[in-house]
Formats: structure tokens, C-alpha cells, sequence
């Protein structure tokens, strides 16, 4: 149900029909579901044909990386998983735009842009298996662990960005941004409530990406807003827009200039990724329980990598070999993945006590002894 | 010397930290312009400017978590949460985030945030504005919890919360903001003991009282009158000689301190706002008479609020712990 | 050369503990590529379907379809010698955007990752969440010290190894001198019952803490062991008794008799509190009636003494005052008022104290209270007193006068409320109307069980007694 000006309502749902870029309050398009490119006035693309079909091999790699994680997880060797699956775009595109030095604050889905901010994929696998609770240093990728409460990170975000305005970093092309990776279900928490609050009141150069993926678990985007998302920003005075979530070339146009916009002071925009999630919320989830195939079989008709691969071969700025290529390094980085993650070793029992202040305290290091002390205790080994 | 009241100690404290140290931040609701609602924060934002003096919204959480941002950063903000009651909504920013982004990231992740929390009854003052919760906090692993209870130690204490690499949760006594005492703002913070470290805050042979914050203050009045109250029912304390121990730390306890005073005396009562119910008391009492078992005379004794809300102020003297209670507790501990 | 790998169910949802075989989508024979789906299972949230873990060749289908099947059993073994799959799908560039994976190529024979990536790990991890927990304890080390030992005086909680814990000021090996006297709170209970001071007592416990028998010890007294050991004549001091005695000192082993009354004493005297309350008595026309009931026919075979018309006062009294008759029950919270009275007399026998007492002593007559009481003393002085006789008192009287003296602060018999004790009789000078005369005087003292019975009661059941003695016809008003 969209709520037009003055207050009347129409049935409309939040359909991608309904959303076309010719529309009122349509998506920004750059790619068709066919492959077709498209124009837009406030987005022009400046990508090569190489720079392309880097983004094909992202979004191959990186949904194959994800199929291999929910197969582990159905092997036992994942405790569970959260499939991507269908969000490629919305990630590769916005991944890509970003500058080294700008910093992410993914929410715990976000292996695609993992992947580009050059995360080794046996890292996120780490914390599915529960050998870690996020295995990679954030300042070394730029690029924040996984944060599993819904909607904190947008604080965490906002926080950044504003260290980044204090530090005087906001220098145009040369300055930091932040982006915060977050979903439709997370515009209901308070947290992302709050940071909208701040980011606009003291003008922090954070672009707020919600991937709007029709779902939050069993509950459908009219169970979290009455209007589109990205009307939410108007409220709080700051930007918003929608862009096709399947497009990862729009993707890529939008994001790049709201951190360019940000970088140069301009404070927050937020853009609203229409994607949705092909998969189930996590591997413990069934959505047969509360959605149609129909449903699936519609958004299968807008891939994001098909539209991609269409596009390539029919401008011809892609050789057959060139998708050969890809697949084969799809099947290593598979294996690869599976062979890490089946040969990955528990963290020894006495790290639970590392780590939880600077130094330990007296309690904790009281505690460790005697727990090593008891393990010392028995004859074998144990778990 | 200076002769100041707490509440200008700790606004000396946080005054030094900021000269300091140029990544220190002040963050929270009317800290800026209003210079706090206690005046704690005073004058400090027209002397390091609005960008380190920050006047945030209206929003607990907001406060925290942009926080745990700035110290991604950097930074080292120090958070003003301003009245105990109001933590609640920056529980989660506090409890999931910041105590836990240390561990988290296997040692990666430092934040250095400490929030300050006045805290307490005894004002007179409506709901939510008298509350105790520091056990919330000490019961939550990666976090330090800390209580100052003078002048002094306020001065001290607020800089060493500041400069530690672990998130601090620093409870300043709000009844006692304007009792005055003798700091040292030159050495004051370099003399001072460590942040983990309890204090003997008067020496004694019989019993030990523990308290923290607000009590410290009513547990060395109650020993005073204890002494002069000579032997014989009827006068006050019957002339025992009580050793008060001012916690300072409530989580890392320092039961070295604690244990070496009630080897001495064979007797112990813990006073404390909060509850006496699932407090700070009953983890004490758990450990001293586990470490002290062969020493003690007497079982360990609590001496604190009753397993309700907090009252209507016209009632609160009868759910603080006073004088009388403390040393009906002190009295009891000799009746075993 | 076949090389089998064992696919056991995992638990698909955070904590399932079993699942249905719904349909298999492959047959023993049947070549597998990783990832492959091999069966579909339903569990309590979903159906799920299985990926292969590994290219081979069906071994064994080790479930049925429609079977219910625990998470962690094994459902299929795969042969995953090497054989060359059968080329599979080998358009994998993931066309269809479907949940399930994609069958993956086959790669080159002998070199299936997964084969070679788990050389010790034959069995899948088995599910996270609900795992099996033990049912037997493991085996612990057998030279390991022993574990969580009595709590250690220096401090430190880490019991079985020195370990370096920021130690505190550790009490030293004799720590009752150095420091604080170390003991548990039953032990300080004890010695403050028995009056002994901790400081001072070196310890024989672990680490010099005093224990119950070093406070006995410093009582003074051979140990008195617990009620179990019953042996009356026991030889359990065959190694006291063998002892040597230095000169100047002789050793008497504490058994029998002697040994009940000085666990009654202890366990009366420092369990209930005693007060006692004594009262001088002009007895002086008691003696004259027990004079003129001896003469009486109906007490020719019987004797007759003050201690008849004292039992008979006291029994009356306690009709006026029931709750003197009663016990302390600790357990229950609850004071035992007894209906009836076994009156209780303390006897002097050769083997030692003895208090059997007269059954329902308030429904004898006189005479035969008299009859009572003389068998229970001759019985009792013989020491033929049988255990029925010596139990189920409620209440005693003892005749401290037999031994010359006054009064005493009797100590109450184990169970009961009260004893009252007479000294002995003589002439002493006593205001009669105004004038100085020579009577009778004997004093009475009463001991009580000051948790039952206050000082008014007390004072009122004593001054009830000495008035019936001072005038025995009020034993006859009051009855």
C-alpha cells in the first residue's frame, strides 16, 4: 500500500512492476532484467567493459562461495548459514564503489561486500562454524565484523563518521566515507531510528545502504513500513532514493555518488536497495512456510547475474572462454572453500579466556587456572 | 590542595583528561551549553569547542552507540548517561556491543568508552532518578565497573577510567556531589591507587564493612558513632572498631584487599543501595566466605535496599541503608 | 580397493534431534558428485534436502524412506576410492537462481579434495545444539592431586596445584599463632559452648585448623565419642589404658554409665538455657506430716519421706502449671506439653547417676506414689533400672540434701522443662508472726528451660511447691 501526498492510499504493493523507472517514485536502472542498458540523467556510468566483467566474476564467485556455505552447512559442518543468494547486485555494486580507505559496517549477510573488501570467504565461514565470532581484523579490510543484533551497527556507523569529521578527513575525492549495510526489518529498531537522528543532525558523511530484500524472516515489508523505505530519509531530512537491488551497475552508479556526497560534506543519503531474498533467511529457516513459488519464480525472471552475462555477450565485450574461465575458478574457489572449512580446527579451550579485557584481570586469570588445571585432571584428553 | 566539591572534582578530572589527550570526548544530553545537568561537564565546552563537547539528541542508545563508533575511530569518548534510570535503553549498546567488541574481534577492537552514570537515592527526587544498577553491569563480562565516593577519588578515578583501554562504567554518587574534600589537582590522579584497587577508608579490628559510592560516606559516619558508643546494649555499635573498605571497583573485585582485612577481623557486612537480592553483597559474601571459611566468626551479612522498587521519596529513608541499619547489621554479626 | 566414508544425519536446525528419510534421489550403484542432493529428510521446522559430501560411488543406503533417524547416525556410505565419476552436468556456470546447488564437474579421478582433505575424519561433525551429554564420569589422572580439597586457609581457591595467583598475606603454618585462630563456624561453635578459647589451640586439622576434637581435647577429659558407639563396657580404651601414666596423675576411662551422663550433661547443659530460681522454705509442718503418715496403716510397708510430699507439691503444681511438663522440640519448632508426668528422680547408684522415673506419677494415690518411688530407688541402687524405666521422663526431681548440702543449680534432664531440687532439712531461725522462732528450713531449687518457661512461670511453679510444703493442707486444697 503506498500512501500518496495528502494522505490517500492506494493498493499498490511493493511490487518491482510497480516500480519501473518511468514510474513516480521508480527505481534508478541502469541494466534491465534482459541486459538492456539504460540511461539515467543523475547517474551517468563510466565503467569499462573490463570493469564489467570483473563485477560478472564477483557475482559468480561470490554466489558460488554461498551455495558452497549452505551445502556445508547441510553437510553438519556449519552450524548455520545466511544465503545471499539473489543479493549479489545490490552488494557487488555497492561494494565496489567504495574507496579503500572508506569503512563498512555490514550486518552479518554481507559476503558479497566481504568479498570485495578482500576478506578471505574461510573467515565469514569461521563464525557460521562457530570456531570465532568474526575472524578478521576491521581495520586491516576497513571493513567492521559482523554484527548480529539487528540495526546496531547503524550507531557503530554513525559514530565512525563522525571521528571521520573530527579528524578533518572529509577532503573530496581524497576524504573517507562510511556505508552501513542493514535490511527492511532493521528500519523498524530503534538503533537505526537513532542513527538516522544523528547522522542528519550532525551531518555525518555516512551512506545508509538498506537492502530492501522484501523480507525479515516470515515478515513481509508491510509488516515494517507503510511507505517506501527510502521516503523514511525525507522525515529525518536528509536524501533518500530506491534503486533496482538486481542491478549491479546501478547499484554501483547510486553508491558512488552518495559516498562521493558524503566524502565532500554533504552529510547522509539513504539508499534503498529493491532486492529480494532468493534464499531462506538462514539455513534454520523454511520459507515454504510463509511464501508462494510464485513468488520466487517472478524474481528468478530478474537475476542479477543473468542480466549481467546477457549484456556482456550480447555487446559482445565477453568471449565464451571468458565464461569457461570463470566457472572453473567458480569450482576451485568452491573446493577450496569446502576443504578450509572441513579442515578447520576448534580454537584451543583456554582462548575463552583471552581477550576479554586488556589485561586479564586477577578473577579471570584465577578462573584460567584452575579450569587449565582441571583440564590437566583427566587421563585423556576430552573434547 | 584544593577544597572541592565532588561534583567540581570530577569536572576538574574530566577537564585534565581533555587537555590530556585531544581524543578525549564529552558526549550527552545537555552536557554541552547547560554544562550538565549537576554541572558536572561545566564550562568545559566553551573552553575544547562543540566538536569535543557534544550536546547529542534525546536517545540513551544513540548516545552509546555512536560512541562504540567514534572509538572505531579513535577516539576516547566519555559518554554522560544523565540519570541512572535512563541506561536502560543504552543496554544493549552496552551489554552486546561495547563489552563485548574486545572479545569479539579476539583482542583486534579496543574501546576505550567510559560512560558516566550518576547514580543513587536520598534526593528526594521521582522515579527512575534513584536507581542502583550496577550490578547489571558488573555481572557482564568486558566491562569495568567503578564507584567513586569522595572528591578525591572522583578527581582520580574519572582519568583513570579515561585512560584505560577497556569500556568503564563509572557511577558517580549523586547525593554526595556536594560534599566537599581536600584533592590534590596537581598529583591528585598519579598518587592515586590503581582503578581496580579498594580502599582501607578507616582502619579497624573487629569488623570489616564494605560499601561503595553513596555509603561509603554513612558506613564511616556509622563507624565513628560506633566507637564513641562504648560497650553495653543500648549505645550505638557497642563500642566495636570497624574497618571500612571503600570498594571503589565493583567489577574486577579486589579481594585481596577484602580478604586480608577479614582474616583480620572474623567478621564482614556489605552495605550497598541496591537491593540486597541477586547485589553486589551476595557475590561478595559468596567469595569471602569461600576464601576467609576458617576465619569467619560470623556468617557474612548485606545490609541494603528491600526486594522492591524504589520507593515514593517521602519513604526512601526507610529503604536507604542509614546509620542505625548498618550498625544493627554490625550488632547482629557479633549476636553468632 | 574400496574406501568407504560413513554420511551420518547432521542436525539441519539449530538443534533438531531427528528427522524422516522422505525420498532417497539416489540408489546404491549410483555414481555422486559433491554437492549432489542425495536425499531429501524432514525434520520439525522443514524439508531439508542433503548435499553429498564427497564424488563417488552409492555404497550402502543405511536408512529407509518413511524412517525416522537420530541426528548423528550414519544414512549412506559413499565409496570414494577414486573411481571417475560418470561426467555429470558440466555446465555449472549456475544458469537457474535455485536454492538447491548446482551439481558441481567432476574432478580428475584420485584427486577428490574431499577424500584426501580428511584422512582422520571418517564421520561428519554431528549437528551443533542439542548434543548427547555424558552419563559416566571420565576417568581423571590417577597421580593428580586431589581435586576440589577442604577449603584452603591461605586464600588462594585453586586447590590441587601452587599455582601463581596474587597470593594475600597467606596464614602461616601455625596459623592460630601467627594470625587469626582458623576453624569452621560448628567448630568456633562448639568451643564457644564449652567455653574454650580458639587462640592459642594449635590445630591439628589440613593447613592447622582446629578441629571439633582439639577444642575437646583442650575441655579437659578423655574424647567423647558419639552416641553410636553403645558399648556400656566397651574396651574401645584398651589403648588408653595401656598408656603409661606418668606419675602423678591417674587415667579413668570414661564408659558406661558415666559416659551417658556426661553426654546427657553436655547435651542438655549447653543445648537448653538454664535458669535457676531458688526459694527458702519452712518446712516445718511438712516434717511433722510426714511423721504422722508414717504412723498411718496404709504406709506400714512403705517408707515415708520428704521427698513423697515434695513429688506430691511438684505433681500438683505441674497440674496448675501444665507447660512445666514439656520438651523442647527444635526440629519441629514446637513445645511438647506431656499430658502425663514421669516424674524423675535422680538416684546415686554405684555405677553413677541414674534418673529412672515413676510412670503417670499425677494418677498415683499417695501410697502408692510411696510404693513408687521406694521400688524405683531400690531398683535403681541395685542397678537393676531397665532402659524403660530410665526413659520417657518429663520431668525430676533431685534430693541434692542426701549430700549435705543446701541447694544446687540442677541441670535439667535431656528432653524435660524443669527439675527441682531440695536440699537438706535443719533447724534454722525463721520469723513466725513477728517473733524470731526455730524452724524446719529447706530450700528449693528449681532449674528451667528458660526457651519454655519464663521467669514468671518458674517463679510461680517454685513458689507453688514451697507454699504446699509450708502448709501441706493446701496439697489438699489445691488437688
Amino acid at each position: 500500500m503506498t500512501v500518496e501526498p495528502g494522505g490517500a492510499t492506494t493498493a499498490a504493493p511493493h511490487t518491482y512492476e510497480a516500480l519501473q523507472p518511468d514510474q513516480p517514485g521508480g527505481l534508478v536502472q541502469l541494466l534491465t532484467p534482459e541486459g538492456e542498458r539504460m540511461e539515467h540523467p543523475d547517474y551517468p556510468l563510466d565503467l569499462t567493459a573490463a570493469a564489467i566483467r570483473d563485477m560478472y566474476r564477483d557475482l559468480v564467485l561470490v554466489r558460488r562461495i554461498d551455495t558452497e556455505a549452505i551445502s556445508l552447512q547441510r553437510q553438519g559442518e556449519l552450524g548455520i548459514w545466511a544465503s545471499l543468494l539473489g543479493q549479489e547486485a545490490a552488494q557487488i555494486g555497492s561494494g565496489r564503489a567504495l574507496n579503500p580507505d572508506d569503512m563498512v559496517f555490514p550486518t552479518y549477510r554481507e559476503h558479497g561486500v566481504a568479498w570485495c573488501r578482500g576478506i578471505d570467504p574461510v573467515k565469514l565461514l569461521e563464525l557460521y562454524r562457530g570456531v570465532s565470532h568474526g575472524g578478521w581484523d576491521p581495520k586491516e579490510h576497513k571493513f567492521h565484523l559482523y554484527t548480529i543484533v539487528i540495526g546496531s551497527q547503524t550507531l557503530h556507523a554513525t559514530g565512525y563518521a563522525m571521528g571521520i569529521q573530527r579528524d578533518g578527513a572529509l577532503d573530496g575525492d581524497r576524504g573517507e566515507a562510511v556505508i552501513v549495510y542493514f535490511g527492511d526489518g532493521a528500519t523498524s529498531q530503534g538503533d537505526v531510528n537513532e542513527a538516522f537522528v544523528w547522522a542528519s543532525v550532525f551531518n555525518a558523511p555516512v551512506v545508509f545502504f538498506c537492502q530492501n530484500n522484501q523480507w525479515a524472516i516470515s515478515e513481509p515489508l508491510e509488516k515494517q513500513s507503510r511507505i517506501p523505505l527510502y521516503q523514511r530519509a525525507r522525515g529525518f531530512g536528509f536524501p533518500g532514493l530506491r534503486v533496482d537491488g538486481n542491478d549491479v551497475l546501478a547499484c554501483y552508479a547510486v553508491t558512488k555518488k552518495a559516498l562521493q556526497a558524503a566524502r565532500e560534506g554533504q552529510g547522509p543519503t539513504l539508499i534503498e536497495a529493491f532486492t529480494y531474498r532468493m534464499g531462506a533467511h538462514t539455513t534454520t529457516d523454511d520459507p515454504t512456510r510463509y511464501r508462494l513459488a510464485s513468488e520466487l519464480e517472478v524474481w528468478k525472471l530478474k537475476d542479477p547475474i543473468e542480466r549481467v552475462r546477457a549484456y556482456l555477450v550480447r555487446t559482445g565485450q565477453a568471449e565464451p572462454e571468458f565464461f569457461a574461465a570463470v566457472d572453473a575458478e567458480a569450482v576451485q574457489v568452491g573446493a577450496r572453500v569446502r576443504e578450509a572449512c572441513r579442515t578447520m580446527a576448534d580454537p584451543p579451550p583456554l582462548s575463552i579466556f583471552e581477550n576479554v579485557y586488556a589485561e586479564p584481570t586477577a578473577i579471570l586469570r584465577e578462573e584460567r587456572e584452575q579450569y587449565a588445571a582441571y583440564l590437566d585432571s583427566f587421563e585423556e584428553a576430552g573434547r | 590542595m584544593t577544597t572541592l566539591t565532588l561534583s567540581k572534582a570530577l569536572n576538574a578530572g574530566l577537564r585534565k583528561a581533555m587537555e590530556n589527550d585531544p581524543k578525549v570526548l564529552i558526549m550527552g544530553e545537555d552536557v554541552g551549553k547547560l554544562g550538565g545537568v549537576f554541572r558536572v561537564t561545566d564550562g568545559l565546552q566553551k573552553d575544547f569547542g562543540e566538536d569535543r563537547v557534544i550536546d547529542t539528541p534525546l536517545a540513551e542508545s544513540g548516545i552509546v552507540g555512536t560512541a562504540i563508533g567514534l572509538a572505531l575511530r579513535g577516539y576516547r569518548p566519555v559518554c554522560e548517561i544523565q540519570f541512572d534510570g535512563f541506561v536502560y535503553p543504552a543496554v544493549d549498546q552496552i551489554v552486546s556491543q561495547l563489552a563485548k567488541m574486545r572479545y569479539r574481534s579476539r583482542g583486534a577492537i579496543s574501546l576505550p568508552v567510559t560512560i558516566r552514570i550518576p547514580c543513587g537515592g536520598g534526593i528526594g527526587a521521582v522515579e527512575h532518578h534513584s536507581e542502583s544498577p550496577e550490578v547489571l553491569f558488573a555481572h557482564t563480562a568486558g566491562l569495568r565497573v567503578v564507584a567513586c565516593a569522595d572528591a578525591a577519588d572522583a578527581f582520580a578515578m574519572i582519568q583513570h577510567s579515561i585512560s584505560c583501554d577497556d569500556p568503564v562504567i563509572f557511577f558517580e554518587p549523586k547525593r554526595r556531589y556536594w560534599d566537599k574534600a581536600e584533592v590534590d589537582t596537581v598529583s591528585g590522579a598519579a598518587n592515586a591507587l590503581p582503578l581496580d584497587r579498594a580502599k582501607v577508608a578507616l582502619d579497624g579490628t573487629d569488623v570489616t564493612l564494605l560499601a561503595y559510592g553513596p555509603l561509603v560516606r554513612t558506613c564511616l559516619e556509622s563507624a565513628l558513632a560506633a566507637r564513641q558508643g562504648g560497650p553495653g546494649p543500648g549505645g550505638p555499635g557497642n563500642g566495636h572498631s570497624i574497618e571500612v573498605i571503600d570498594l571503589r571497583s565493583l567489577s574486577p573485585l579486589d579481594m585481596e584487599t577484602i580478604t586480608a582485612s577479614v582474616r583480620r577481623t572474623g567478621r564482614c557486612v556489605v552495605a550497598h543501595e541496591a537491593p540486597v537480592y541477586a547485589g553486589l553483597g551476595a557475590e561478595i559474601a559468596a567469595r569471602v566466605t569461600e576464601q576467609c571459611f576458617y576465619h569467619l566468626e560470623a556468617p557474612v551479612l548485606r545490609v541494603g535496599g528491600f526486594a522492591t522498587p524504589y520507593p515514593p521519596s517521602r519513604l526512601e529513608e526507610h529503604y536507604l541503608p542509614d546509620l542505625d541499619r548498618i550498625l544493627d547489621a554490625v550488632d547482629r554479626t557479633f549476636g553468632y | 580397493m574400496t574406501e568407504l566414508k560413513e554420511f551420518r544425519l547432521p542436525d539441519v536446525g539449530e538443534g533438531l534431534t531427528e528427522a524422516d528419510i522422505v525420498a532417497w534421489h539416489v540408489k546404491p550403484g549410483d555414481q555422486v558428485e559433491v554437492n549432489q542432493i542425495i536425499v531429501e529428510i524432514e525434520t520439525a521446522k522443514a524439508v531439508v534436502e542433503l548435499p553429498s559430501p564427497w564424488d563417488g560411488t552409492v555404497a550402502r543406503l543405511l536408512a529407509a524412506e518413511g524412517q525416522t533417524v537420530d541426528v548423528g547416525t550414519p544414512i549412506i556410505t559413499v565409496d570414494v576410492s577414486g573411481e571417475p565419476a560418470v561426467a555429470g552436468n558440466t555446465d555449472s556456470a549456475e544458469r537457474s537462481v535455485v536454492p538447491a546447488p548446482a551439481p558441481a564437474d567432476a574432478p580428475p579421478a584420485g584427486q577428490s579434495p574431499a577424500a584426501e582433505a580428511q584422512p582422520e575424519r571418517q564421520s561428519v561433525l554431528v549437528g551443533y545444539g542439542v548434543k548427547a551429554s555424558s552419563t559416566t564420569r571420565r576417568a581423571r589422572k590417577v597421580s593428580a592431586a586431589r581435586p576440589e580439597t577442604a577449603e584452603v586457609p591461605t586464600g588462594s581457591p585453586v586447590p590441587t596445584k601452587p599455582v601463581q595467583v596474587p597470593a594475600p598475606p597467606a596464614a602461616a603454618a601455625g596459623p592460630a599463632l601467627a594470625t587469626r585462630a582458623l576453624a569452621k563456624p560448628p567448630v568456633r561453635r562448639l568451643a564457644k559452648d564449652l567455653g574454650i578459647n580458639l587462640a592459642g589451640l594449635a590445630g591439628t586439622g589440613p593447613d592447622g585448623t582446629i578441629t571439633r576434637d582439639d577444642v575437646h581435647r583442650a575441655a579437659g577429659g578423655a574424647t567423647v565419642r558419639s552416641e553410636q558407639e553403645a558399648e556400656p563396657n566397651g574396651a574401645r580404651t584398651a589403648s588408653l589404658a595401656a598408656l603409661p601414666s606418668p606419675a602423678g596423675e591417674e587415667r579413668i576411662p570414661v564408659r558406661g554409665v558415666r559416659k551417658h551422663m556426661a553426654a546427657a550433661m553436655v547435651s542438655s547443659a549447653f543445648t537448653a538455657p538454664h535458669v535457676t530460681e531458688f526459694l527458702q522454705v519452712d518446712v516445718t509442718e511438712t516434717m511433722a506430716a510426714v511423721r504422722r503418715i508414717r504412723d498411718l496403716p496404709e504406709y506400714a510397708e512403705v517408707r515415708v519421706s520428704p521427698l513423697l510430699l515434695v513429688a506430691r507439691a511438684l505433681l500438683i503444681a505441674v497440674r496448675r502449671h501444665p507447660l512445666v511438663n514439656s520438651s523442647w522440640d527444635g526440629d519441629a519448632q514446637e513445645i511438647v506439653v506431656k499430658h502425663h508426668v514421669n516424674l524423675g528422680i535422680a538416684v546415686a547408684a554405684d555405677r553413677g547417676l541414674l534418673v529412672p522415673n515413676v510412670k503417670n506419677a499425677g494418677e498415683l494415690s499417695l501410697p502408692e506414689l510411696a510404693r513408687s518411688l521406694q521400688d524405683l530407688a531400690e531398683t535403681a541402687r541395685a542397678g537393676k533400672a531397665s532402659p524403660a524405666d530410665l526413659a520417657g521422663g518429663t520431668i525430676t526431681i533431685t534430693n541434692v540434701g542426701v549430700f549435705g548440702v543446701d541447694s544446687g543449680t540442677p541441670i535439667l534432664t535431656p528432653g524435660e522443662a524443669a527439675i527441682l531440687a531440695f536440699g537438706q532439712v535443719k533447724d534454722a531461725p525463721w520469723v513466725v508472726d513477728g517473733q524470731l522462732a526455730v524452724r524446719a528450713v529447706c530450700t528449693l531449687s528449681l532449674s528451667f528451660d528458660h526457651r519454655i518457661i519464663d521467669g514468671e512461670l518458674g517463679s510461680a511453679v517454685l513458689r507453688d511447691v514451697g507454699s504446699m510444703l509450708e502448709d501441706p493442707v493446701r496439697m489438699l486444697a489445691w488437688n
